[in-house]
């Protein structure tokens, strides 16, 4: 009989470290596209005197990203998004070694890959993407912002950054590329938790979808409409 | 028909493989697959050349014994076919046919087509069997089992274990395989003794034996010639963290 592997060391337990790291981190997505939409809600959609007298599109973001900053139980939500990324790339990088290990050293000299989607073979090439995307990203906005504290105004660094045209198009490939790794894998992500009843599994697939879809259009809107502005 | 062959030669599992080109006439539209790799080798039996060996048994696609990667898809371009229920007349006259082997590191090659699958016989001696009484054989009709459970059980059950699943999966993982057996054996009475040791075993060995981890592509519930769920890996994972819990 088989010797007995490591709690997190077989194929299924990899899986399953990625599905949850993966969803908390998609859960993530949602609080932050939703925060960041008051990027392209029009100065007259604020009622007059919200929330403490703050009634602009600048004033109400810079709140926004204050209450962020200074709220204790946010960081601890943040250093759990920081962990997630980094066990989800690291634990993607593990299970590639190992399954291009499991491959033969022969490739097939004719290939035919219409068995499955692109997305769904090539979601560690997104997930490169989208975690030099993660980098750039962050560097941009919360190293100077939160960390060095050397742009104290966010909403203009964001204003100002989303005017540089290779920026958008930076922000295109990353958003777009997030909208197939999200559309693979939230369905994926059930699946490898053990959903298996027939009726979620037949609406699985297409919540994951729209979720992909919606997430990336919505995201993708607030540079494009910031740069147009 | 006439055809071109492009097919895998490889001496031994050691040995540097490569394409070889064959021209072959007279092929009747009618012919299966082999049928039409027999006649090749009839006609190089009379050359005095080494005859492409491939794996084959009972040629009406319930053994599991046939494989052959064609023209990139294992068991051919017909969707839940087996190489040996593939018929010439579904190609075109003068078309060029790629045959390759099934490719994973746990299926060494033998030689040319011929490939060992019996990493697949370790995951099933894991854990894919049952407790039972010996001796006399019980009445019929002792356990109950609701007819979808049963139906459904059958659908999982129905694995030839050809092993199209690893030759077409990117991560070459024998995942649908042995979910296959895994969900078999959850959904029967008769499978519920060693239900939370099973699958612990049974996904170890698949380890063990260096079959990759699934990413859910579909691609082998695509190929696979008797229609296995992609549903049952799913199964298969909420089986193994549901044992998991219970062990801990």
């Amino acid at each position: 009989m088989s010797s007995q592997r490591g709690l997190f060391k077989t194929s299924v337990m990899r899986k399953n470290v990625m599905a949850v790291t993966g969803l908390f981190i998609a859960f993530f997505l949602v609080i932050h596209l939703a925060g960041n939409l008051i990027l392209i809600i029009p100065d007259s959609w604020f009622p007059i005197e919200f929330w403490g007298g703050v009634a602009n599109q600048h004033d109400m973001y810079n709140a926004y990203s204050h209450f962020l900053v200074h709220f204790w139980p946010i960081s601890i939500v943040a250093w759990l998004l920081y962990a997630a990324i980094i066990i989800h790339a690291f634990d993607a990088l593990l299970i590639t070694l190992r399954n291009r290990k499991a491959n033969a050293d022969d490739k097939y000299i004719k290939k035919d890959t219409s068995t499955s989607t692109w997305y769904s073979r090539n979601m560690g090439i997104l997930g490169s993407i989208i975690g030099i995307f993660i980098v750039i990203h962050m560097g941009q906005f919360w190293l100077k912002y939160k960390v060095l504290g050397t742009e104290p105004d966010l909403y203009d660094l964001v204003v100002a950054t989303f005017k540089q045209g290779w920026v958008i198009i930076l922000y295109l490939i990353g958003i777009i590329s997030l909208g197939f790794h999200l559309v693979h894998g939230v369905e994926s992500a059930h699946r490898s938790l053990g959903v298996h009843q027939k009726p979620c599994i037949k609406v699985l697939k297409y919540i994951a979808m729209c979720f992909g879809i919606v997430m990336a259009v919505l995201y993708a809107i607030i540079p494009i409409i910031i740069y147009f502005k | 028909m006439k055809f071109t062959l492009k097919i895998w030669r490889q001496e031994s599992p050691k040995a540097k493989g490569k394409l070889e080109t064959f021209n072959l006439t007279d092929v009747s539209e009618d012919m299966s697959f082999l049928e039409m790799l027999d006649m090749l080798n009839e006609q190089l039996v009379t050359e005095g050349k080494r005859v492409v060996e491939f794996d084959h048994d009972c040629r009406e696609g319930i053994c599991g014994q046939c494989s052959l990667v064609i023209n990139g898809q294992a068991h051919g371009h017909n969707k839940h076919y087996t190489t040996c229920q593939t018929h010439m007349r579904s190609f075109k006259d003068g078309d060029t046919l790629f045959i390759e082997p099934f490719r994973a590191k746990p299926f060494p090659i033998i030689r040319d087509l011929k490939v060992d699958r019996s990493s697949l016989d370790k995951i099933i001696q894991a854990g894919g069997y049952i407790s039972a009484f010996t001796g006399m054989a019980p009445e019929a009709n002792t356990i109950n089992i609701h007819h979808e459970v049963s139906e459904s059980a059958f659908d999982s059950a129905a694995c030839i274990g050809c092993g199209a699943c690893v030759a077409t999966c990117k991560n070459s993982s024998a995942a649908l395989f042995m979910s296959a057996k895994v969900a078999h054996l959850a959904k029967l009475p008769q499978g519920q003794v060693e239900r939370q040791e099973r699958v612990i075993w049974m996904v170890n060995e698949h380890d063990e034996q260096g079959f990759g981890s699934c990413t859910h592509t579909g691609a082998c519930a695509m190929v696979c010639p008797q229609e296995v769920q992609l549903i049952d890996i799913a199964h298969m994972n909420f089986e193994y963290n549901r044992a998991m819990a219970k062990t801990m």
